[in-house]
């Protein structure tokens, strides 16, 4: 059974001018999916619908087989403990003002779970490949790519059972961004991934399946082998014989 | 250009905090010793009328032959008590409004800014003169009422402002996705964030509350006797000022003193509350 | 004679190095990449050599652009050359465009920049059609409408031609282009690199080309420098660099660039 459904959704700031067109995406438990579109493509809006940060205009969002209730306090409090988010940008997605444990542990104190949160923050910190002694230090004293591991260090605290990540990798230097792809494909291991990117060489890398979007619209969605070796849509052509190549 | 943001960011030295903390540590001994000792009854007339400064009378006397010394002393407790209350009352008002507007729905937000902007354009003077004259009468706590009122509609639009940015940040969406509610966001990551230029600005209002008491006080709206504050005290060296200046000079030297203090103190504060400002291991 | 030559460059901010005893030199036609990863002074390297470096930043060792030496010049003569020999091409186009005014008015000042260094006057309908023909050449779709918008009216892609458009106004010798496609598309990448592949190639301009991306830089330039921490750690023909990397460094960036592709190839 999927984990997660989209099932016609649509989404749009205007009535002319939809974001999302009758949208459908079926998300397999332990699947690690690609959402790959450009700007335009409404990805970003996806995401945040799975997010539960916006609403769908039409169609229905399920998790587990139950409908997506944003406005049921009980019922995000217990989807958020089980779906979870990495942002793009490490340097606004940490909040400059608190230490590693304090950012961290937010998922664990705003969701109240119990447990020696110390002992959970080290090992999410241990997992995600950092030093556990790091818990009194600020977001400032890190690179780019260590911060990257703290977000996802904070995203998987709580053992979520789905992963959303945002062009996770996208503001990392290449020898950073493949020691991240290679994190969270161990990662994916354990926990369905959803990750949405622009990055075709990144999500080949790193996701089973994937789902192109084209301003709203789903053109194409199938396993990352077949498409990559056999792209139907034109658009699909597109996108991959824009991506540059090393020389042979 | 990672390397010019680091020189902007380079840790300033404490050297503002400890001027700071000298500077309001100096009034806040006065204000407490003269709970307990001053060198004269305030009240009495101890000497000559307006007396140059000398051992007997370090800042001379008025034209009563009151001490002056002793009615600054007396004043600095009331400009501590007016300037602290006047913007925590300020704050009060001033952040939760701002915050509000700044979470609320579009229609709301406007409605708000709208507001906060004509009352803002109103001098703060004229708004507290109203809320004093809205009470029936003039005492210590309507005159901090109404300095606090007044000052709250710039801080509300300040932490609107402010409050905005913040929440435009990534970290604020994580927080969301890992379930945090607005009351905490609002209390772990957007008041943490705007803390630091909202305190300079408290520090800024504190010296305007002190001063604004002042002229409440000359209008007979403020602090009522035998409280000696300083824009008292200032007022009536007015008359004199060609003949006794020291009458206008040491209230306005006490007066600069403390808030040139509270606002180094709240930028020193700041520095070291700030941990991208320290320096890292 | 070289166009620009960088001799021993050295950068300092509070005495900390921050580019330390870097050669490089690009003839006329040339095209040199710079690749790096943050913090490796490649930005800087290039607004060292047209004397854009903040303040704080002391240089010393030796920059000759358009055979003047940039190093301790003054403004005046560092705006001439800015003017004739080298033109910038940024990250951003957003930023490096003005939200105020009109396409059309901000390209048609750099050509009028240039009218009066030649000696004529350039205004009313010749300027017009000097900035309309200019907004062609970058392949602009309806150069007329372009020229009437604001930045924030037009794609991504479109403002960075316009930027390049503004950048080939003062007819430069060589173009500075500093991760001029990161903020784009890849789609809109692949369009604006054969933009200024096609306009360095019928221009006989010199071509220095700043990024981070291994393979977009294999697409543009011949000759490769590779930065780490402000030293150049490898440098040659990007068939030799990027075929048989010497430098471990530059043999991790290589690794990771085909890995990626290797990837999109289906043979992970």
């Amino acid at each position: 059974m999927s984990l997660i459904s989209v099932d016609r959704v649509s989404f749009g700031y205007s009535r002319d001018r939809l974001v999302l067109n009758e949208v459908s995406v079926e998300i397999r438990a332990g699947a690690s999916i690609g959402l790959v579109g450009e700007s335009g493509s409404g990805k970003t809006t996806l995401l945040r619908l799975l997010l539960g940060l916006t609403r769908p205009d039409s169609g229905q969002i399920r998790f587990d087989g139950a409908a997506l209730e944003t406005r049921n306090g009980s019922f995000m409090r217990d989807y958020r403990r089980q779906v979870q988010a990495v942002f793009q940008d490490p340097y606004s997605s940490l909040d400059p003002r608190q230490n590693v444990l304090g950012i961290v542990s937010e998922p664990l104190r705003s969701l109240r779970i119990a447990g020696d949160r110390r002992a959970m923050v080290e090992a999410a910190l241990v997992s995600v490949g950092l030093e556990p002694g790091i818990l009194g230090r600020y977001p400032h004293e890190f690179s780019g790519g260590q911060r990257q591991r703290i977000a996802i260090a904070r995203a998987i605290v709580a053992r979520p059972r789905l992963l959303l990540a945002d062009e996770a990798v996208s503001a990392l230097d290449l020898s950073t961004r493949i020691r991240i792809v290679e994190l969270l494909k161990q990662l994916a291991a354990d926990m369905t991934l959803v990750f949405v990117s622009h990055d075709l060489g990144v999500v080949a890398a790193l996701c089973d399946e994937m789902v192109i979007l084209e301003k709203g619209r789903i053109v194409e969605a199938g396993a990352t082998r077949r498409i990559l070796a056999d792209p139907q849509h034109q658009y699909t052509r597109k996108l991959l014989g824009s991506v540059p190549r090393m020389p042979a | 250009m990672s390397a010019v943001a680091a020189i902007a960011r380079r840790p300033r030295t404490s050297l503002t905090l400890w001027i700071g903390l000298a500077l309001v540590g100096i009034h806040v001994a006065v204000a407490l010793l003269s709970l307990v000792w001053t060198p004269y009854d305030p009240t009495g007339m101890t000497g000559g009328r307006l007396a140059p400064p000398s051992w007997a009378h370090w800042a001379g006397t008025d034209r009563l032959g009151r001490d002056f010394f002793t009615q600054i002393m007396i004043g600095s407790r009331i400009a501590l008590i007016v300037g602290t209350s006047a913007v925590a009352v300020g704050a009060l008002i001033g952040v939760t409004l701002g915050m509000l507007a700044a979470f609320a729905t579009r229609l709301l937000d406007d409605a708000l800014a709208a507001t906060l902007d004509i009352l803002i354009a109103f001098p703060t003077l004229l708004i507290a003169m109203l809320v004093v004259a809205a009470s029936d009468t003039a005492s210590l706590g309507t005159a901090v009422l109404a300095l606090g009122i007044a000052l709250s509609a710039i801080v509300a639009r300040l932490t609107r402002i402010l409050a905005k940015r913040v929440l435009l940040m990534d970290y604020i969406t994580a927080a969301r996705t890992s379930g945090t509610s607005w009351l905490g966001i609002v209390f772990q990551h957007v008041l943490p964030n705007i803390w630091p230029t909202l305190s300079v600005n408290f520090a800024l209002q504190f010296g305007l509350a002190v001063i604004a008491e002042a002229s409440l006080s000359y209008l007979g709206l403020g602090a009522p006797p035998p409280n000696a504050s300083w824009g008292r005290l200032l007022q009536e060296a007015q008359g004199t000022v060609y003949t006794a200046p020291i009458g206008a000079i040491a209230p306005g030297i006490a007066l600069l003193s403390l808030v040139i203090g509270v606002n180094l103190l709240a930028d020193g504060l700041r520095d070291i509350a700030d941990p991208t400002r320290r320096v890292s291991r | 004679m070289s166009l620009l030559t960088i001799d021993g460059l050295n950068l300092t901010i509070d005495g900390k190095p921050l580019v330390s005893n870097l050669s490089l030199s690009i003839g006329p036609g040339e095209r040199l990449g710079l690749i790096g990863e943050s913090g490796s002074g490649k930005s800087l390297t290039a607004m060292a050599a047209t004397g854009l470096l903040p303040r704080a930043i002391l240089p010393s060792g030796s920059v000759t652009l358009g055979g003047q030496q940039v190093i301790g010049a003054p403004d005046r003569v560092l705006d001439a050359l800015r003017a004739t020999v080298a033109a910038f091409v940024f990250q951003e186009p957003l930023t490096a465009l003005d939200p105020l005014l009109r396409v059309g008015r901000q390209v048609a000042e750099p050509l009028q920049r240039r009218a009066r260094r030649d000696g004529r006057a350039l205004a009313g309908a010749a300027l017009n059609r000097e900035v309309l023909a200019l907004l062609e050449q970058v392949a602009l779709p309806q150069p007329e409408r372009i020229a009437r918008s604001y930045p924030h009216e037009i794609s991504g892609g479109q403002r960075q031609r316009v930027a390049i458009a503004m950048a080939l106004a003062c007819r430069p010798q060589l173009l500075i282009a500093d991760e001029p496609t990161t903020a784009l598309d890849v789609t809109t990448q692949a369009e604006i690199l054969k933009l200024i592949d096609g306009l360095v190639r019928e221009r006989g301009m010199a071509l220095l080309f700043i990024s981070h991306d291994l393979p977009v830089v294999a697409e543009i330039v011949e000759r490769v420098v590779v930065m780490r921490k402000g030293v150049a750690v490898e440098a040659g023909p990007v068939r030799e660099v990027f075929g048989a990397p010497r430098h471990d460094y530059t043999r991790s960036l290589v690794a990771a660039a085909k890995a990626f592709d290797a990837a999109l190839e289906g043979t992970p």
